[in-house]
């Protein structure tokens, strides 16, 4: 750490690629189908010919950026533009129908700027010291996280828990179709080619989340999103005041994210969906989450963006990637000769990783202004844009996003008959979120499920690998803690209303 | 389908709500079924668990709403015409893709949007406006995809 280094950061050709990286990644982010991967990615041989910092201020720009611009599509369509904005569909969506949907991208703005910041901190500060956590987390504990993840199910699922379970464990089985990573046995195919490859999840994630909106949006005139009388822009002022007045659930949720980003592997969803669990724990009477309420998306937002300096911990020390699009900016910087690992904190290529840093955080702040100027032209879009328009517009950009993924038809084919079944098993009460989580978070808990059985069954000690090691105790204690805190809140609410009755 | 009267949509919403489950049962039972087949005892312990999961949750669903009627507000009101032919147009627009391109499988896929979602009379300057903004943003999104982000679009 020096000031050479912040220096370097600060030269104007670094501000502009910040800045151009920020615009470019939000706007990509913002497409549902384009995830912050495919951003990077995609840009990463524009990086080829620049010099190393400054490739990778763009890329962390460009990612940072994406992984914010997933909110717009996640407020103002119900499609989460990237799968670590899946839990910011719960309150923004609502939010944004009742007329609040400019609050809310306000709202995501700061978050993300927020859990931009401390990630990249604790990248500046604490490195080499957080990179041991990764090492910490085994089989077992990604076993566990998974579970803890799928316990959101009992919170997301007020007052029709057995729909919710039953929705998770569909879930779960569509995560297995295909090739099983682990003994490559083909299942739940029925003799099909198309579906070897399995569910993508943001076809999965475009199609239960947009088809059922856009079915429900042409079936009647009424408008898209109901806009508040004399707001003619963003409100950022209530927006700061709301996000100041969450300064503890914007903490706790920046340090989830940027415990989770270190952690190989889980990513921006998995961040968002544990933030959003602890913020609705822990939330007052008062607080209605999944109805539009304002902490929810603080929460997932701060988490999801938390996990870009989180990822980049166990990148840069350990040369691990904490996140997919980590993986391709390692790729990234092995083609510019930049070798990972703690001595890059300590020798000469300490500038570079230094001037990534403050690079990083430059660009998490230029995300205010540009997210919020980019987040009043997309609102203003959405609720100005005839609803004649807006449907074929979004159903032609779902067809393209999911094609763009894996370049297939069948993949578009599978979103829109997954938007289908999941319009229709929506309106008897079986939701789509719990179906996502168990798609999402059902690879993570069978690979670590089946590799813990495995390591039990060799060292005769079965019950000790699964509830024997210290963090794995802590993640079942807060699991079961969230899978009771909901029905414990629900009779206690249930007894005040009796008192005052 | 009716849906206009209360009673209606009580019947519909347990009706489709026994339907769902017994569904997701049927779902369950035929993961078992696959699961017989693998060769790798380590490939059959999670879908066994989970579809064992699902069949106890929609069986115990099943049964709650047979003897307490659902809640749910079932298929509601709205334009069946309009949702089968979003649907068809998105789904026509895949099979057609191959023969016409990406483009013109777009075109389908957004003109049967359109009448969908056009709740308003039509006119020559609404069909203008409103076609001509679709052309704009589908040749914008092709050229993006296709030319900047390198996609290859049929």
């Amino acid at each position: 750490m020096d000031a050479g280094s912040f220096l370097s950061a600060l030269t104007p050709l670094n501000i502009a690629f910040a800045l151009f990286g920020v615009a470019a990644g939000t706007v990509i982010g913002s497409i549902p189908g384009l995830t912050a991967t495919m951003a990077v990615a995609v840009l990463v041989p524009i990086t080829f010919s620049m010099e190393p910092a400054s490739a990778l201020i763009l890329l962390g720009a460009i990612y940072t950026g994406a992984i914010y611009g997933g909110a717009y599509a996640a407020i103002l369509l119900n499609t989460p533009g990237t799968p670590s904005a899946i839990a910011t569909t719960f309150d923004g969506y609502p939010m944004a129908k009742r007329g609040e949907g400019d609050l809310a991208v306000a709202l995501a703005c700061f978050a993300s700027v927020f859990g931009g910041l401390v990630g990249a901190l604790a990248l500046l500060f604490l490195a080499p010291p957080l990179s041991s956590v990764a090492l910490a987390f085994g089989p077992v504990e990604y076993f566990w996280l998974a579970i803890f993840g799928l316990s959101l199910i009992a919170s997301l699922s007020s007052g029709n828990l057995l729909k919710g379970l039953a929705g998770g464990a569909f879930g779960l089985i569509l995560s297995t179709v295909g090739v099983a990573e682990i003994s490559a046995d083909i299942r739940l195919t029925f003799g099909s080619q198309t579906m070897i490859g399995g569910f993508g999840v943001v076809g999965a994630l475009i199609g239960l989340y947009c088809i059922p909106v856009l079915i429900d949006l042409v079936a009647v005139p009424d408008r898209h999103l109901d806009v508040k009388e004399g707001v003619k822009s963003v409100r950022i002022g209530e927006a700061a005041r709301l996000a100041f007045k969450s300064k503890f659930n914007l903490l706790r949720s920046s340090v989830i994210g940027t415990l989770v980003g270190i952690l190989p592997g889980a990513g921006g969803s998995v961040a968002g969906l544990v933030a959003y669990s602890e913020a609705k724990r822990t939330a007052r009477d008062d607080q209605k989450f999944g109805e539009g309420e304002p902490d929810g998306i603080i929460a997932t937002e701060a988490a999801n963006n938390a996990t870009v300096g989180g990822g980049f911990i166990p990148t840069l020390v350990l040369g691990i990637p904490g996140t997919p699009p980590d993986a391709v900016i390692l790729g990234a910087l092995l083609v510019q000769g930049v070798r990972t690992g703690p001595a890059l904190f300590q020798s000469g290529g300490g500038s570079i990783a230094y001037t990534f840093i403050y690079g990083l955080i430059i660009a998490t702040v230029l995300m205010l202004p540009v997210g919020l100027l980019i987040g009043r032209y997309a609102y203003k879009s959405i609720v100005t844009i005839p609803k004649a328009v807006l449907v074929p517009a979004v159903g032609f950009m779902t067809i393209i996003g999911t094609f763009a993924i894996r370049n297939s038809v069948s993949d578009v084919i599978i979103m829109i008959l997954l938007g289908v079944f999941g319009w229709i098993v929506g309106r008897f009460g079986f939701a789509a979120s719990p179906i996502v989580l168990g798609l999402i978070l059902g690879p993570i808990a069978e690979q670590g499920f089946v590799q813990t059985w495995i390591i039990g069954s060799a060292t005769n000690n079965l019950a000790g690998m699964f509830f024997g090691r210290p963090i794995s105790q802590a993640i079942v204690a807060f699991t079961l803690l969230s899978l009771i805190y909901p029905l414990f809140a629900a009779r206690r609410k249930s007894a005040q209303l009796n008192e005052h009755s | 389908m009716s849906t206009d009267t209360p009673v209606g949509a009580d019947r519909q919403g347990q009706t489709g709500s026994l339907l769902v489950a017994g569904f997701f049962v049927l779902a369950g039972a035929i993961t078992l079924y696959d699961t017989t087949r693998y060769t790798d005892v380590d490939s059959m312990v999670f879908p066994r668990a989970a579809a064992t999961l699902l069949i106890i949750c929609s069986m115990l669903s099943l049964v709650s709403t047979w003897l307490r009627p659902s809640a749910e507000p079932g298929f509601g009101q709205g334009s069946w015409w309009r949702r089968l032919l979003l649907v068809a147009s998105m789904l026509g627009a895949c099979l057609l893709m191959p023969v016409i391109g990406f483009l013109g499988a777009g075109c389908v896929a957004f003109v049967g949007g359109l009448i969908a979602a056009m709740h308003l009379r039509w006119s020559a300057a609404t069909a203008f406006r409103f076609g001509g903004s679709g052309l704009i943003i589908m040749v914008g999104f092709y050229a993006l995809f296709r030319y900047a982000l390198h996609v290859p679009l049929p």
